[in-house]
């Protein structure tokens, strides 16, 4: 029993059963389970037929087997149920990416980061449709505001260093990877990296002397 | 494996009242015929609904017994009914639309033989939130313990934490209280587990016996629909709270409130209604007043008597004149001049009932907020034993109050906060605000603080492991505790709050067999 602010009982628990089988369907679908795990979703939905999060359990379970459309579909039945479901725009742009479409997947990565700029797989979803289509410019500015509230995030850092590297901005590359040799002093990819932009630095001086 | 019946021990009666509930009835009797104590007689009391002959027939079961009965006359006049049948030791209630797991009589009747003088037991029930849907069947939204409260007799008289299909009793402790009252439409359970306070402790058992439905949306329960019509429904809180069986009660304080107004004006009438509106343990309230003054008094409350004293009698005079008429264990002296706002007597009388020292002790009332607590430093406002009072008042005859119990040798001060009525509804107030605004590892300090000092230990380790799970980075602490929960019984609760914590932790076949237990509970195809 809980008591409001008022004096009153709160009601607690009118969720549980719907929690429960979401909960249930997701531990399956992580085991490889995705018979189990669907049925669970399925039940939930029926007894929370508002709530994206079944419909989004199934993509993942359509992303997992490979079947797209069956992802698509759940992935649209949630944000049928929810448009703000910032993981079901993330799980769509997944599918587009699959199938190499990555304008919109881009497009669909941006909707999710727009409602839950924490994401992280959007994030990097981000990164790596932006790196197939040579853009990155927009994924700069989500990835520095991202670290600006989470400045610890190594493998973020590291996304960021590597558009600066592509953007031919040398130095703030150079920055971002000793940055992430601070907080990862054995990542290889890092100091491999921060070896050729060094490089580069050295054979542009102009860039070199750049603040 | 199924536990065999046994048919050895106490009669057990079990009274169900029903009406117009055919379908879940049914299922209530089922679960009832499926007890492991085996030795119980059951009375299914039609108070006036659509047959259910057939339904009771259908378990060709002789120990259950139907009475059918053409008018609707309500639940207390069922109960009453039921009990001129029963033959039992004991007595359970089972409503129409609920459910007891196998082992609830056995798990009542082994805590009230267990020794220690406790006349009436309780365990825990689900509280099943489901949605009807047209055909009347019930979709299960979530199974929760939504009280699991050890027995404390100041909150009994301000809220019902014993739920009556959760209880067993001695059935001649009913002698004692008397019959359940057929006057009241709403509160009758509360109405008789606080009468049985009056002469029995309550052993909790905290574990799931059964369970108790309710729907989401407007209900057909009657009391849902007596509590929205505000005035009718105050009016029954009042009745229960003034209700006071026949003495002696050995095990409730009876408080005498002394109400010194001098005159019966709008103030003195502003203060009684106080002392109506906010007291909750049992008193009356004794007004010494003169003849032409009491003629002007306007209650039909049946716990206001008044003193006669002569006119323009003085506060000693008043005082002792009311001592004269007063029976009771403590006495609450409220003098002229205390404000008309907030009287609220239970902190000093709570204070006064665990006090190791209410002989030496008088504990001063609380009374509206920012005004003077008194007018006057010779009269404060006190709760003190009875007998205390007036030892007093015969060390110093006819002096004022702060003087007789000086010269008692009686201490007068304000009640402790640990001392203070329902403190630990006040403490876990404060727990919930943490929680409320993300405190959740300060949250979990005061429920272990709240278990270490006032019990109620699954309760509070739940919500402590809850809320350490919430603070983040105490996993293998709430793990540890919720684990312990769970060997002991799982609930939905928490197998969930363990199966989260697994899977935080990469677990997650471990969490998924734990999802599937609770899974298995929602669904009734396992009991917790």
């Amino acid at each position: 029993m809980r008591l409001g602010s008022d004096g009153f009982v709160v009601e607690e628990g009118l969720d549980q059963h719907y929690e429960v089988l979401k909960e249930l369907g997701d531990c399956h679908t992580a085991l490889g389970h995705f018979d189990r795990a669907r049925q669970c979703y399925e039940e939930a939905a029926l007894l929370a037929p508002d709530n994206p999060g079944p419909h989004v359990g199934r993509g993942v379970i359509g992303l997992e087997c490979g079947s797209m459309d069956e992802a698509e579909r759940a992935f649209r039945e949630a944000l049928d149920a929810d448009a703000a479901c910032a993981e079901a725009w993330a799980g769509l742009a997944m599918v587009f990416q699959q199938r190499r479409q990555f304008s919109d997947a881009f497009e669909m990565y941006m909707k999710c980061l727009q409602r839950d700029p924490d994401n992280l797989a959007a994030l990097l979803g981000l990164f790596q449709a932006s790196r197939q289509m040579g853009t990155f410019a927009r994924v700069i500015g989500y990835l520095e505001a991202y670290l600006d509230r989470h400045p610890g995030d190594a493998s973020v850092l590291f996304c960021l260093a590597s558009l600066y590297a592509r953007d031919g901005r040398l130095r703030e590359a150079e920055d971002a990877l000793q940055a992430v040799l601070a907080l990862l002093p054995e990542s290889g990819d890092a100091a491999a990296l921060l070896d050729e932009v060094r490089r580069r630095l050295a054979a542009s001086p102009a860039e070199a002397h750049r603040p | 494996m199924t536990a065999t019946p046994s048919h050895r021990g106490p009669l057990v009666t079990v009274l169900v009242p029903t009406f117009n509930r055919r379908r879940y009835l049914a299922e209530a009797l089922r679960s009832l015929a499926g007890q492991t104590y085996a030795n119980f007689e059951a009375v299914v009391v039609n108070d006036g609904g659509e047959p259910v002959a057939d339904v009771v027939a259908a378990l060709a079961d002789p120990r259950f017994t139907l009475i059918e009965r053409r008018d609707n006359r309500g639940k207390a006049a069922s109960l009453n009914e039921g009990l001129a049948r029963a033959r039992g030791s004991y007595v359970a209630y089972l409503d129409d639309d609920d459910l007891y797991y196998p082992a609830h009589l056995a798990a009542l009747l082994d805590a009230l033989q267990a020794g220690g003088g406790c006349g009436a037991a309780y365990t825990d029930l689900y509280k099943v939130h489901c949605r009807v849907r047209p055909d009347g069947s019930r979709q299960v939204l979530g199974k929760i313990v939504n009280v699991s409260r050890d027995f404390d007799r100041f909150l009994i008289c301000h809220f019902n934490h014993v739920l009556h299909v959760s209880l067993m009793h001695r059935r001649d402790l009913l002698d004692r209280t008397g019959p359940y009252n057929e006057r009241l439409r709403v509160l009758v359970d509360w109405d008789m587990t606080r009468r049985l306070a009056f002469f029995t402790d309550f052993r909790h058992v905290p574990r799931v016996t059964g369970e108790y439905y309710a729907p989401v949306g407007p209900s057909d329960r009657l009391s849902y629909r007596q509590r929205l019509q505000r005035q009718a429904y105050l009016e029954q809180v009042l009745a229960v709270r003034t209700t006071r069986p026949a003495k002696p009660w050995p095990k409730m304080p009876d408080l005498a409130i002394i109400l010194l107004a001098g005159r019966m004006d709008a103030r003195a009438a502003g203060v009684l209604r106080q002392a109506l509106l906010w007291t909750f343990m049992p008193y009356r309230v004794y007004l010494p007043l003169a003849a032409e003054d009491a003629s002007r008094l306007r209650t039909d409350a049946p716990v206001v008597a008044v003193a006669p004293v002569a006119a323009g009698a003085g506060r000693a005079e008043c005082l002792d004149a009311a001592l004269g008429a007063a029976d009771a264990d403590f006495a609450a002296v409220v003098p002229p001049g205390v404000a008309p706002g907030l009287l609220w007597v239970e902190d000093a009388l709570h204070a006064a009932v665990t006090s190791g020292a209410a002989d030496r002790t008088a504990f001063l009332i609380r009374c509206a907020a920012g005004a003077p607590p008194w007018a006057d430093a010779d009269w404060p406002p006190v709760v003190l034993r009875l007998d205390a009072l007036r030892r007093a008042r015969a060390a110093a005859a006819g002096a004022p109050l702060a003087h007789a119990l000086r010269a008692a040798g009686i201490a007068v001060r304000p009640p402790c906060d640990g001392e203070r009525a329902l403190q630990f509804d006040r403490l876990l107030q404060q727990a919930q605000a943490m929680e409320a605004e993300g405190n959740w590892a300060q949250a979990a300090w005061r429920y272990e603080r709240l278990r270490a000092r006032w019990a109620n230990h699954r309760w509070m380790d739940e919500r402590a492991a809850r809320a350490l799970f919430r603070a983040g980075g105490r996993d293998r602490q709430a793990l540890e505790l919720v684990r312990r929960l769970n060997r002991a019984q799982p609930t939905v609760d928490t197998l969930l709050l363990e199966a989260k914590l697994l899977r935080r932790g990469g677990a997650g076949d471990e969490a998924a067999a734990l999802l599937e237990r609770a899974e298995q509970i929602l669904s009734g195809k396992a009991l917790p």
